[in-house]
């Protein structure tokens, strides 16, 4: 695999736009995910493996193309779509509204009579097509991703006070391991899953935390 | 256990004609059925009545037993406008019971009773005299009982509290101890039995309670699949796609191997269009339970011949129908010369409106209980359908045996708004259980009812407008295209018939001196059928957008437009507003008139209500006004909008004034105008049905949506006119002003016009 | 063979451990106050209390339930006079009725978590609930009589 990319360039030039058009008319945000500018090869619903990235000789433009492959996982609407920075999970692949409306509620878990396990359950349905995974709630506000540049969302989740107080090795147990990340990768019903699948997210981010988490600068 | 009763009798001089059909009379209601099983009582729903021999019963619709018991049939199916609780006491109050001492029985499906069905907003309108008759009748039985007895004059006598009284002698007796004597008189001669003064009757004076909520809000209410039969299965059904679709091949091997699943039926598709009240075919699985008969129906394996509506494409019919609108149709009505009027005026107005297929979406999916005895071919139905005649016509035919071995008794219904007067589903249910040979519970899924519904018509309206120098309206030309309810019952039809054009086009009173109307053609695919006030959503929402953007055009306020367009108050004859004859929902003009002064009269109030002269004081908030008379009642409608912080549009606060003429139960009128504001509110802001490769695109509410709690304004202020007028429909006519109310409100909020529904797909929310 | 606890009396039941809670308290109990209106968890007439804590019913496998206690609108009270009931026959709430037990079902899980609910909490628990009939406003007022607001 002949791979053709250049570092220096994680500009606007590559960026992808996620339009946001079915949030509840909050002035049209638009969220701005730098994406490394991959190995040509890399389709959507591909993710490379660390070894595709052995090329690059400068560690830390190493760490930024890895966490530029990451981010293809952190921008697919599976994930973003329960790290939201408002009140309300979203769904389907534009970052809708989660229909019927629901609320975050004080511990992230929804509200009495509408908590998100009043319908999620610990796996998939099929027949009701409702998703579900073990301990299904959202991320904290903290955590929030959507509207959020890849730039800023890199450096929360190296903030301890920001990323649940985690290290960064237990951030790579937590992608690599955990249930409802996972799910992710399985979404059920007709929703496209992340790239890749949990286990290469998981290689990829243990190999840029492995060579120094590095960060990308934010664009502008 | 059925109570033969000489019903020809009975009927005379009632109007009411016998069917002579060997049916029982009386059904228990509902609140009796969810006691008989509170009681423990055999699983069957007892259909047929427990009336004891003896009573009094002059007529089909009441008996008092010789305990003094009161059994008070209600004909009509509830459906949430409350009909069970109005109609019982209309017949009480008549006839002096004590409510106490009354029951309600629900009735089967039977032509002794005269019409059933629950639709077009008629229980109380046109009938109220005679709906009171009923009670007054036996009254008068049990008075002349009790004079004859005193040696007084019957018309000495009163009778209230389940008593009959001579006040001058300080006597009294109990019903029940007249119920003997009264039962040997003859039935009073038509013209003897007077109707008490409307003052006099006590439902006039105190609310009359919900009869059903107690049992509703225990969850003891029996909706259609709450009925239980012994050896009942589960049946689901796998419908064509698309409507004259087939089944081309299948293979129900993997569906039968699910633990549960007993059969696989395929039920024939009709061979070709109309489809009326038939089953769309498919195939039926039968299980032990729902989930069963679901995961059955998960696995079929199906290769579908979708026929000629497999073309439907909802885009491209858009497209074609705005095409017919915009060349010359059939007129249908016609005053002066529109189209030299048009040509010469000084300026011309013109829009175009275009309203989606809609869904009735019950929250009570579709859903019918069949059980044929194995021995003599008789059917017994149990479902909530507003046309249990009809339905036992469906059936019979069918299943090809006689009317007189139907029964079909009628449950509680989970909302109905025009879906359950079509009884397709029972007919499935029935073609299924004798298929089956063991009684099945047909439950249509959500899915199945959003996909194959008799859809409100989609439909699109181009209205112009010719002004002369002055500004004076002069011409008004409207165009309307819309599949027909018609093309259900009839192959060919292709454009609204005169008789759909009765809901707001040939009857909307015009002060205009030029206006022509003109059907246009619009070819249905889909099953098209009436919807909670029907053809008056869209003839509504064109002609009351089209008023206010008349008035933003001549600078005028909206309220004076609409004053101006109506014209002073008159009786409107049909050479004035150019037609043939109006339909005016199957009443005279001169038993109830077009009436400008209602119409007038609900406008001025309802803005004076809403302090519409003061509304350019909030900024914040933009109102929008509505009008339209729609079965034989006035109703005016404002809607104040405002910005959400994200900049969507909410609704903030509405009123509704309605004139229905003489009101029976105005507690439930105010619940239907609230209801119908929400249900005009779905279909403003959310609901749409469309087609891609003539398959509904829709399938639950996660994609045909309904208005929320958080949709519903912080207040509805309904206020009801007091007329002596005779009754107008109260179930329908709330919904059609208001989505053209919440438009022209978003219009004086955003300054943007929507002439197409729902806003949602404009952004609006 | 799945064990949970129906209105306060034991179940034990052979039934498809996948099987939604819906349809074991419908079809194989015989409880018929919970309603199926989308099977989807859209529209919340089937809401149930699994340990006191309002579900979708419809979509609540019953071996969610096992060992678990759950509560209909049956078992709501014995006798209609939970606070919310008496509220809802005051203000007349119900039109049809079918989407009732599910809305009182919320509501109850929302007024023992949170006794003085605001309008915007009434809002946020009820959202869940569909009426076509459209008794959202009486829902709103029934909801704060019950709470004594």
């Amino acid at each position: 695999m002949k791979l053709a990319w250049h570092v220096a360039p994680l500009l606007a030039s590559a960026a992808l736009a996620l339009p946001l058009g079915a949030c509840a008319g909050e002035a049209s945000p638009r969220v701005t995910v730098a994406v490394a500018p991959a190995p040509s090869s890399s389709a959507p619903g591909v993710l490379l493996p660390p070894e595709a990235f052995a090329g690059i000789s400068d560690v830390h433009a190493r760490s930024l193309a890895l966490y530029g492959e990451a981010a293809k996982v952190i921008a697919s609407p599976r994930c973003q779509n329960c790290h939201p920075a408002d009140s309300s999970p979203r769904q389907r692949e534009a970052n809708e509204m989660h229909d019927p409306p629901v609320a975050r509620g004080p511990e992230d878990e929804g509200v009495p009579g509408a908590r998100c396990t009043s319908c999620h359950q610990d796996t998939n349905l099929e027949l009701a097509r409702v998703p579900g995974a073990p301990k299904w709630h959202l991320a904290p506000l903290e955590m929030a991703w959507l509207g959020k540049s890849t730039a800023a969302i890199c450096k929360q989740m190296k903030d301890p006070t920001r990323n649940g107080g985690k290290s960064l090795a237990q951030i790579v147990d937590h992608v690599t391991h955990d249930e409802l990340v996972g799910w992710g990768w399985h979404p059920g019903a007709d929703r496209i899953p992340a790239p890749g699948t949990q286990k290469d997210f998981g290689r990829i981010v243990a190999a840029w935390v492995d060579t120094g988490a590095a960060c990308p600068e934010e664009s502008r | 256990m059925r109570v033969e009763v000489p019903r020809r009798a009975f009927l005379q001089g009632l109007g009411f004609v016998a069917g002579g059909l060997a049916l029982g009379i009386f059904s228990e209601g509902r609140s009796a059925l969810a006691a008989s099983r509170d009681r423990g009582h055999s699983e069957i729903p007892n259909p047929n009545g427990t009336l004891t021999a003896g009573g009094l019963r002059p007529n089909a619709f009441v008996d008092v037993a010789p305990d003094g018991t009161i059994s008070i049939v209600c004909k009509r199916s509830e459906m949430g406008q409350g009909i069970r609780s109005s109609l019982p006491v209309l017949i009480a109050d008549e006839l002096g019971a004590d409510m106490a001492h009354v029951r309600v029985l629900q009735a089967p499906g039977d032509e002794a009773y005269g019409d059933q069905n629950t639709d077009g907003s008629h229980s109380i309108r046109g009938q109220y005299d005679e709906i009171r008759m009923l009670g007054a009748t036996v009254r008068e039985q049990l008075v002349r009982a009790a004079a004859r007895r005193w040696g007084v004059a019957p018309a000495e006598c009163t009778a209230s509290g389940s008593l009959v009284s001579h006040p001058r002698s300080k006597r009294s007796a109990p019903f029940a101890a007249l119920v003997a004597a009264a039962a040997t008189l003859p039935l009073p001669k038509p013209g003897e039995v007077k109707l008490r003064p409307r003052s006099e009757l006590p439902h006039a004076k105190a609310p009359i309670p919900l009869l059903d909520g107690p049992d509703i809000v225990t969850g003891r209410a029996v909706f259609g699949a709450d009925v239980k039969i012994p050896r009942m299965l589960t049946a689901v059904m796998l419908h064509p796609p698309v409507v004259g679709g087939k089944l081309a091949r299948f293979d129900a091997q993997k569906a039968l191997a699910i633990p549960g699943v007993k059969t696989v039926i395929e039920i024939p598709a009709p061979a070709s269009a109309p489809y009326g009240f038939g089953s769309l075919g498919g195939l039926a699985v039968v299980a032990d339970n729902t989930w069963a008969a679901l995961r059955g129906r998960k696995a079929l394996d199906v290769t579908w011949d979708h026929g000629a509506n497999a073309t439907y494409d909802s885009r491209a019919f858009r497209q074609l129908m705005t095409a017919s609108i915009r060349a010359p149709g059939t007129v249908v009505r016609k005053v002066g010369d529109v189209e030299s009027a048009l040509a010469g005026a000084k300026t011309r107005i013109e829009a175009e409106y275009f309203v989606p297929h809609l869904a009735h979406a019950s929250m009570e999916p579709p859903v019918a209980i069949a059980r044929i005895d194995a021995g003599s071919g008789r059917c017994e139905i149990w479902a909530p359908v507003q046309n249990p005649q009809a339905t036992r016509t469906e059936v019979a035919k069918a299943l090809g045996i006689g009317e007189d071995r139907v029964a079909v008794h009628v449950t509680l219904l989970g909302g109905g708004f025009g879906r359950k007067s079509k009884p397709d589903f029972c007919v499935e249910a029935a073609l299924v259980a004798r298929a089956a040979g063991v009684p099945v519970r047909l439950q249509w899924t959500r899915e199945d009812d959003v996909q194959h519904d008799y859809f409100h018509s989609v439909a699109a309206q181009r209205i112009e407008a010719g002004l002369d120098e002055s500004g004076k309206i002069v011409a008004y030309r409207t165009r309307i295209a819309f599949p027909p309810i018609s093309s259900t019952f009839k192959a060919g039809e292709v454009r609204p018939p005169e008789g759909e054009l009765g809901q707001g086009v040939l009857d909307a009173p015009l002060a205009v001196p030029n206006v022509q109307a003109e059907s246009c053609e619009a070819p249905p695919h889909v099953r098209i059928g009436w919807l909670r006030s029907v053809h008056n959503i869209h003839h509504a929402f064109a002609m009351a957008s089209f008023v206010d953007e008349l008035a933003h055009a001549r600078a005028k306020d909206p309220k004076a437009q609409w004053l101006e367009l109506i014209g002073e108050p008159r009786h409107v004859t049909e050479a004035e507003l150019g037609v043939k004859k109006v339909p005016n929902y199957g009443a005279t003009l001169e038993q109830y008139p077009i009436d400008t002064a209602r119409l007038r009269g609900v406008i001025e109030r309802v803005t004076s209500l809403a302090g519409w002269d003061r509304r350019h004081a909030d900024p914040a908030r933009g109102y929008g006004l509505a009008a339209h008379r729609s079965f034989l009642s006035y109703i005016a409608v404002v809607a104040a909008v405002v910005r959400t912080p994200g900049g969507k549009i909410k609704i903030d606060e509405a009123w509704m004034v309605i004139d229905a003429g003489i009101l029976v139960n105005p507690e439930r009128v105010r619940s239907q105008l609230e209801g119908a504001f929400l249900f005009g509110t779905s279909i403003a802001l959310y609901s749409q049905i469309t087609a891609r490769d003539g398959a509904i695109e829709q399938s639950n509410f996660r994609d045909y949506k309904l208005a929320r709690i958080a949709d519903a304004p912080r207040a509805i202020h309904v206020d009801l006119v007091e007329s002596d007028e005779p009754s107008g429909g109260v179930g329908e006519p709330g919904v059609p002003p208001v989505a053209p109310a919440i438009v022209n409100a978003v219009f004086a909020l955003t300054g943007t016009r929507h002439r197409e529904l729902p806003l949602a797909k404009a952004g609006v929310v | 063979m799945i064990r949970f606890r129906l209105n306060g009396t034991d179940q034990a039941l052979d039934v498809d451990p996948e099987m939604p809670l819906l349809w074991v308290v419908r079809d194989v109990v015989g409880l018929t106050g919970t309603k199926y209106g989308c099977g989807q968890a859209l529209c919340g007439a089937c809401t149930v209390h699994v340990d006191g804590e309002a579900v979708r019913a419809c979509v609540t496998p019953i071996r969610r339930a096992e060992n678990r206690s759950v509560t209909t609108i049956e078992g709501l009270s014995s006798d209609g006079s939970h606070p919310l009931q008496k509220a809802w026959l005051e203000l007349e709430v119900p039109q049809c009725g079918f989407c009732q037990a599910g809305q009182i079902m919320t509501a109850a899980a929302l007024l023992a978590k949170n006794a003085r609910p605001s309008d915007a909490d009434i809002e946020q628990s009820m959202s869940g609930n569909l009426c076509r009939c459209g008794t959202y406003n009486r829902i709103r007022l029934a909801v704060k009589k019950a709470a004594g607001t």
